[in-house]
């Protein structure tokens, strides 16, 4: 077994009141860490902890060996990767300019960023000659997340937040771009964090699995771990599985 | 004498008063968009200011015209200064609360990827809120200035011109031809600006 | 039963009300403050003398609604000016013999209105053209015919009857020659003097009686062409009242010539610079003069 890769991104301790009680974990290069939980579990406050759309109150998060607390929290949140739920697309912006948004903040060379986009759209298996002039709007929800997706990966972030990106899909587009993430995963080289409630699609994707109980995560392993593990919690939502 | 022969006789100086009340409504339109933008969106920053802010405006707009010329006129003397001050104040709420309610009514999650994505509250504004803000915001400002051109001719009062010497001319000698020369203008003048503002809010901004 | 009662309140409602129409007077005025002052005297007056109940209706408009409302019966009683009468509502050019005016008001008058002239009330409350003491000094004008040289340098302001009657300021400026730089700033008639003293204005057409122009430090021009006509104060009554209540006529005789320049401007400072009620500012007055 090969040593594991540095970590990109570690959290040690974090709190935020008592909706997060001391979550600490580690995520290298290419590694997914998928955050599983019931609702309210805390697994969304941790997302945004690190990020911090939510101030911490206790605790550390260190991104590249960088404390997250140290930067500027704009210049932090260009180099993470976000995508949502409702996906947050700009509904006035063309798709090309959605994906573009961070580059264009970095102020990015025009053809430097439009070749970006066309790279990004083709990843997300979306021609970029067809939907790039498209709206929001004009585009089914599968496609819209591709577009989340390809706006989150722009600045190729070294660090990807996913909160539940798939949860308002249909149960079919929804495994399709299960299925598309997972491919991508091994071409990407990022640490991703992915917070899901469906335990089947935390195991399909992650390459380690943490449970938020009440904010503690109460179990951190491989997936063949969590299926093997014998704690109540694990069990539950195995039995749910 | 008809409506017409008055104008064809006094041409020049319906002009002259024409001029007079687009340069009220204008400048003073333009002075509580300048106020009225930023006084909207700090107060979406800021929720906590909103209910004594709007209050405030609110109660400026109870105010009835010729009372608020008349506190104004201590301040700003006789002219066009009281008048712009007066139609600056009656501008206000609508713009401020269009601007308000225009931002607030953005999606939530459009903010919330907007910011998980290192914009600045400055980018967010000015990339996002303010763009999607825009129909609303011109919907207020096109309120402001139909209202601002039908109190303008209250400014007559103050010396301050307008089609409202017209007006106060005819009301003074009983003159209906007088009073229409000054009302029927300004009342086309509120239909046109109505019509091009209504124009700009399909045409320039985006819409949903 | 309760029917029978209802008419009969009914009935005695309408009869008492159709009475007290028929003895009520109501006296208008112009909107500024000396019209208000003698509709006050006038009023008080009848009220005392021919025991007649009055109903005032002041600052109701300028001279031409004033006139279109007596005509219409809407008011029985107002003061006027001849020479107003004589040039702005009968359109005469003007005429400077007081007498000739005054006899021409009081046949036209009873003629084409069927109104009444009264005895004028012993003042003439002229056109004063105004300016600011520090200017008349300065430019050394003491008559409306310096205007002329400082003119074109000048912005004038006035009320806007003044600027749509024929002896106003189109006839004033053509007789004198004055061209100011722009057409005048109009407003409000009471804002002129506040306006002349800022110094958003430099001349005002104000009253040769008004309160205003000694306290705020200002100058009235001399006549000298004399192209204001003369502007005798005095009352204008509906005939059909006169006939009707004699006791009328009899009240605003005893006021006729009772009232000078200088008086007519006391009373208009007491009400205009030290602010007093006009009501009692005319029942002081009664008392002291007719008791």
């Amino acid at each position: 077994m090969s040593a594991p890769p540095p970590p990109v991104l570690e959290v040690r301790d974090l709190r935020y009141g008592d909706r997060v009680a001391g979550v600490s974990f580690k995520v290298g290069v290419g590694e997914t860490l998928v955050l599983l939980g019931r609702s309210g579990s805390g697994k969304t406050t941790t997302l945004k902890l690190i990020n911090r759309l939510l101030e911490p109150t206790g605790g550390e998060v260190l991104v590249a060996g960088a404390r997250a607390a140290g930067l500027d929290p704009t210049r932090l949140r260009r180099r993470i990767g976000y995508v949502i739920q409702e996906v947050g697309l700009f509904p006035h912006f063309t798709v090309a300019e959605n994906v573009g948004l961070v580059p264009r903040l970095e102020r990015w060379a025009p053809d430097r960023i439009a070749a970006r986009v066309r790279e990004l759209l083709a990843l997300v298996g979306l021609d970029p000659d067809v939907y790039g002039h498209r709206h929001p709007h004009e585009l089914s929800g599968g496609q819209r997340q591709r577009v989340g997706v390809a706006r989150a990966l722009a600045a190729d972030p070294p660090v990807l937040l996913l909160d539940e990106p798939f949860g308002a899909l249909d149960p079919i587009t929804r495994v399709e771009l299960q299925r598309e993430f997972q491919a991508l995963e091994g071409r990407l080289g990022k640490a991703r964090v992915f917070v899901t409630h469906d335990v089947r699609e935390g195991l399909l994707l992650g390459t380690r699995l943490g449970l938020l109980d009440a904010g503690r995560l109460v179990f951190l392993g491989t997936p063949d771990e969590f299926r093997r593990s014998a704690l109540p919690e694990v069990r539950k939502f195995m039995e749910a599985a | 004498m008809t409506l017409f022969d008055f104008y064809a006789r006094n041409s020049r100086e319906l002009l002259l008063l024409l001029g007079q009340h687009l340069y009220l409504v204008a400048l003073s339109t333009g002075v509580a968009l300048a106020i009225g933008l930023p006084v909207g969106v700090l107060l979406t920053r800021r929720p906590a200011w909103r209910g004594p802010v709007l209050g405030l405006a609110n109660v400026f707009q109870t105010v009835p015209s010729l009372a608020l010329f008349g506190l104004l006129i201590p301040l700003f003397g006789i002219g066009a200064w009281t008048a712009i001050t007066a139609l600056v104040v009656y501008a206000l709420l609508p713009i401020v609360r269009n601007t308000y309610t225009g931002i607030a009514g953005v999606d939530p999650a459009v903010r919330e990827a907007g910011r998980g994505m290192g914009m600045t509250d400055g980018e967010l504004l000015r990339l996002v809120e303010l763009p999607l803000a825009a129909r609303v915001i011109l919907a207020g400002v096109r309120v402001a200035t139909v209202v601002s051109v039908g109190i303008a001719t209250i400014a007559a009062a103050v010396g301050a011109g307008g089609l409202g010497v017209y007006i106060f001319r005819g009301v003074a000698t009983v003159n209906d031809t007088l009073i229409l020369a000054g009302a029927v203008p300004a009342a086309l003048l509120a239909l046109a600006a109505d019509g091009l503002l209504g124009l700009a809010e399909r045409k320039l901004v985006w819409r949903p | 039963m309760a029917a029978v009662t209802g008419a009969r309140l009914l009935a005695v409602t309408a009869l008492l009300t159709a009475c007290g129409e028929r003895d009520r007077i109501v006296v208008g005025a112009k909107n500024f403050t000396e019209s208000d002052l003698l509709a006050e005297l006038v009023a008080q007056q009848i009220e005392r003398r021919a025991g007649l109940r009055v109903e005032r209706r002041l600052h109701l408009g300028g001279t031409f609604v004033c006139h279109a409302a007596i005509v219409a019966g809407q008011i029985d009683v107002y003061v006027e000016y001849t020479g107003t009468a004589f040039t702005a509502v009968l359109k005469h050019p003007p005429v400077a013999d007081r007498d000739s005016v005054y006899r021409a008001v009081a046949a036209e008058y009873a003629a084409r209105y069927g109104l009444v002239w009264g005895r004028p009330l012993g003042f003439n409350n002229t056109f004063a053209i105004v300016v600011r003491r520090a200017d008349a000094e300065r430019y050394g004008l003491r008559r409306v015919a310096d205007l002329a040289r400082v003119a074109p340098r000048w912005r004038a302001g006035f009320g806007y009857e003044f600027l749509e009657r024929a002896d106003g300021f189109a006839g004033l400026a053509r007789v004198y020659g004055l061209r100011f730089a722009a057409p005048p700033t109009a407003m409000d008639l009471g804002l002129t003097y506040r306006a002349l003293a800022d110094g958003k204005v430099d001349v005002i057409a104000g009253n040769s009686t008004d309160g205003t122009i000694e306290a705020l430090d200002l100058v009235a021009l001399e006549d000298d062409r004399r192209y204001f006509p003369p502007y005798e104060a005095a009352p204008v009554v509906r005939r059909a009242v006169v006939e009707r209540h004699p006791a009328v006529r009899a009240a605003l005789d005893e006021l006729a010539g009772r009232i000078s320049d200088a008086e007519m401007r006391r009373l208009n400072a007491l009400a205009d610079v030290t602010h007093r009620d006009i009501a009692e500012i005319a029942r002081e007055w009664l008392a002291a003069h007719l008791p």
